[in-house]
Formats: structure tokens, sequence, C-alpha cells
């Protein structure tokens, strides 16, 4: 519930200044960690987020191995100094929650299918949070799983929205989250604009849903056109150093 | 009909065209041809594939590796080849009698070999066959995907850094070099440099003429 003392939107414009629909300022690095198959760094707004991907490597423990397919883990970690309290270090409901979403989005676009036995792991260290960190962790890590040349169907691009002192506004900050009425992540795979990760926290109704859900969506897209221009240059780069 | 330049780069998902023959790192969906890894496209004639810039190794039959033994089992030794399966090299390719003789007297945990693939199964499992010793000397690790250019058409860079280095050098498709003898240091900065600026034109030339200077200097 919104307090009546912060005035989250003034005059149509949020605390930020930005739009109903604007995202937050996003740059995305490819290739930043030297001994990591693939990795990805994302800051996105306050946000900070770090992507390694290891592997397809031999899978243990070995009960987890399948003769069809490779097995995709997520580990998604929140460091001590990333939230304002320190975060005491290890895993937790929340972090063990978001690693299972995040797994499963990102094994609906990853081909399994050509690493039977396989494991592929996928690292989502969080460096500094300011709300979000599930949408840009899922989008750095599919842009470190390119970078690791594994086979894939689509990049995942992720985005939320939310509904704020009675507005639904796009890509929620920290105050925003906190005080505001409903938050609502979202990702996609945009070729077929199925969705592969949606979650809820907070009230909406029906009609408003509709609008989080669709204001969402077109945020994702506009994310993954920067994913696809951090992949395109970093191959362009090493081409162009002659 | 194509929607991509041969050359271009590509990221996966991106689409190829339609209704065209597609190769390697492709895939459809209907008529539809897309990437499904991110690298360069190459157009031959009607047909499309991408030239992947990473990627581990897949064993393939007839590729020559390098490997290490890890681990000694009854009649056969098991090999890391760098890549996700099992690897395993049969007693029978060195003794007629591998269940009785001690294997330890061939092949020793930590020995590198190199070998060629015999046979891949359908998980990607694979046997060894024609070991070597490898005695001595380094192995380094470039991306696999790379291999090719480091090797260069009909071997032409592998015989240009062996001949201004003096080393004696095995490439394994997996990304493992063996490198032995003479100027390593040169070799391995010469390997280097091809790994990293794989993917320009005139590499060859460059080569040739770094390895020039350097060899004189």
């Amino acid at each position: 519930m919104a307090k009546d003392d912060v005035e989250l939107i003034k005059n149509g414009k949020r605390l930020d200044g930005r739009k109903f629909d604007d995202l937050r300022k996003i740059k995305i690095e490819v290739g930043v960690l030297k001994r990591a198959v693939g990795s990805a760094y994302v800051e996105w707004g306050k946000n900070k987020v770090m992507a390694g991907v290891y592997g397809p490597r031999e899978l243990h423990p070995k009960y987890l191995r399948d003769p069809t397919k490779a097995h995709l883990r997520c580990i998604y970690n929140l460091a001590p100094f990333s939230v304002e309290d320190r975060k005491r270090p290890g895993p937790d409901r929340r972090s063990v929650e978001i690693s299972k979403v995040s797994a499963e989005a990102l094994s609906s676009v990853v081909m399994l299918e050509k690493y039977p036995n396989a494991g592929i792991d996928v690292f989502i260290e969080v460096l500094q949070a300011d709300a979000g960190t599930r949408c840009v962790g899922l989008t750095a890590a599919s842009v470190a799983l390119a970078d690791a040349g594994i086979p894939m169907r689509d990049l995942v691009p992720a985005c939320a929205a939310g509904k704020v002192s009675g507005e639904i506004v796009l890509d929620l900050m920290k105050e925003e989250d906190n005080l505001g009425e409903c938050d609502l992540p979202l990702a996609i795979i945009p070729r077929k604009k199925e969705i592969v990760l949606l979650q809820m926290d907070g009230k909406l109704t029906k009609d408003e849903f509709k609008k989080a859900c669709g204001l969402a969506v077109d945020g994702a897209m506009k994310v993954y056109e920067m994913q696809k221009e951090a992949l395109l240059s970093s191959i362009n780069n090493v081409r162009i150093e002659e | 009909m194509l929607h991509v330049k041969n050359g271009e780069a590509v990221i996966p998902g991106q689409l190829l065209g339609e209704k065209i023959w597609h190769g390697i790192n492709c895939f459809h969906e209907g008529d539809n041809v897309f990437s499904s890894t991110q690298g360069i496209v190459r157009v031959e004639k009607d047909r499309v594939k991408i030239i992947p810039s990473a990627g581990g190794y897949i064993p393939k039959e007839g590729d020559l590796v390098i490997g290490v033994i890890t681990e000694i089992l009854t009649g056969r030794w098991v090999v890391d080849i760098r890549s996700p399966c099992l690897c395993a090299l049969r007693g029978e390719e060195v003794t007629r009698d591998p269940l009785t003789t001690d294997l330890s007297k061939y092949f020793k945990a930590g020995d590198v070999i190199s070998a060629k693939i015999s046979y891949v199964d359908e998980v990607n499992s694979c046997q060894l066959t024609g070991p070597w010793k490898l005695d001595g000397g380094i192995i380094i690790d470039v991306n696999a995907k790379r291999v090719p250019r480091v090797v260069g058409k009909k071997r032409s860079m592998l015989n240009i850094i062996k001949d201004k280095t003096g080393c004696k050098i095995v490439v394994g498709q997996n990304g493992w070099i063996w490198i032995k003898d003479n100027k390593v240091k040169l070799a391995i900065k010469t390997i280097r440099k091809i790994e990293r600026e794989a993917q320009t034109r005139g590499l060859t030339n460059r080569i040739t003429e770094m390895l020039d200077k350097e060899a004189d200097g």
C-alpha cells in the first residue's frame, strides 16, 4: 500500500523523472570474465548484475544426468553488500526460488538435446540490487549463454511492470517496488512472444493485468534490441581488430 | 530467400531466410531458417551455415584429439578429452590380452596421448584408436572452434609455425595443443594471436611477418 507521505507520481512523472512507459538506463557488456566460457555484465538503472556460464561439462551429482538432454542449473545469488542492510550470505528461500524460475525460463530456449548427459551451469551474481533483479539476471544470463556459444532458439529478455499509486508503470525502481501496489516481472521469447517467466506480487484487476502485461512485453522487446546490439558488437569488435 | 549476407554477424534465433537449405548451427521452424548460435554467416550457393565464435568440443568420428589419461579400469583407460562425455581407450589397442596384463605399463594416469576418435555413440561417449604417447612438452588450451584456423588450409598455418619456431606441435581438434622443443614461447604467442584474430582476413601473411620479425630478434 502506498504511504501518504511519499508522493511516487507527481504531475504525470515518476520519482526519477521517467514517464510511465520508460525503462531505466541499460548497459550490457559481453565477455567480461576470462575464466568463464561465456559471461555478461548488465547495469540496469542502479542494478549491477554479473552472469557467468560454465559448460557444457560433466554433470555431478550423477543422478541428475539425463541421456536424452542436458541439465541446466541456475544459481542466483545476492551479494552481501548488494542491499542496504547486509544480506546474510548463502542461499535462502528467495534466491532458491529465483534460481528455479530462471533455470526453467532459460531451459525453454537452450537446445538441451544437443548435449546428452551434460550439465550447463549459469551463475547470476547480483552486485547491487535496486528492484527487478530477476529480470536483470535473466537478461544477463541469456547474453552470457549466447556468448558461451551454446545453441539456443532465442534470447530471453525480461522486464517488469507494476502498479504504483493507481497507475500502471513499466520497470519499477526500489521505492516504487517497496511502496507500490503490485510488481509483475515477465520474461519472453521475442520471436514468438511466448512468456517463459511470469510472477506477480500484489493485486491487479483483470484489465490492469492485461495492460501491465502488454507494457512489460513491449519493455522486454526494447531490452531484446539492446541484447542484440551488445552481442553483435562483441562479434564485430573481434573482426575489426586488424 | 536469404535475409543475410555472407560474412554477416548473427545472434541466436536470428532469421536467416525462408525456404533455403541450411547446414551446421541452424534450425528451421516451418519454412523459416534461424541461427542457433552466435557467429558469422557463410553462404555457399543456396546453402547457409554459421561459423560459431565460441563453444565447447563435441566428439566427431575421425577427429585427432589430445587427451589426458585419468583412470585405469579393467581392460581400458578413461581419457579426458575436454568434452562433457565419457571417453574410453580400449586395452586391445596396445596389447592382445588387456585383462591380464598390467595396463599401467603402457599408459599411467596423467599421461598425455594423441589419438583418433574411432566411434561416437548417441550420448556422445566415444572410443579412441591409435594412441600415441606424448612425452614432455606442454599443453595449451585454445577455443575449440578456432582450431581449424590454427591448422589452416591444407595445414598451411601449422607448417609455417612449425618451420619458423622449430617446435614439435600436435593439434587436437578438441582445442588442446601439445608443444615441445625450441621456441615454445614464440609458438604459444603465435597461436594465441591466431585464436584472437581468427575471424579476420589475411591472417596467414600477418603471422608470417610476425614470426619473421620475432625469430630474427
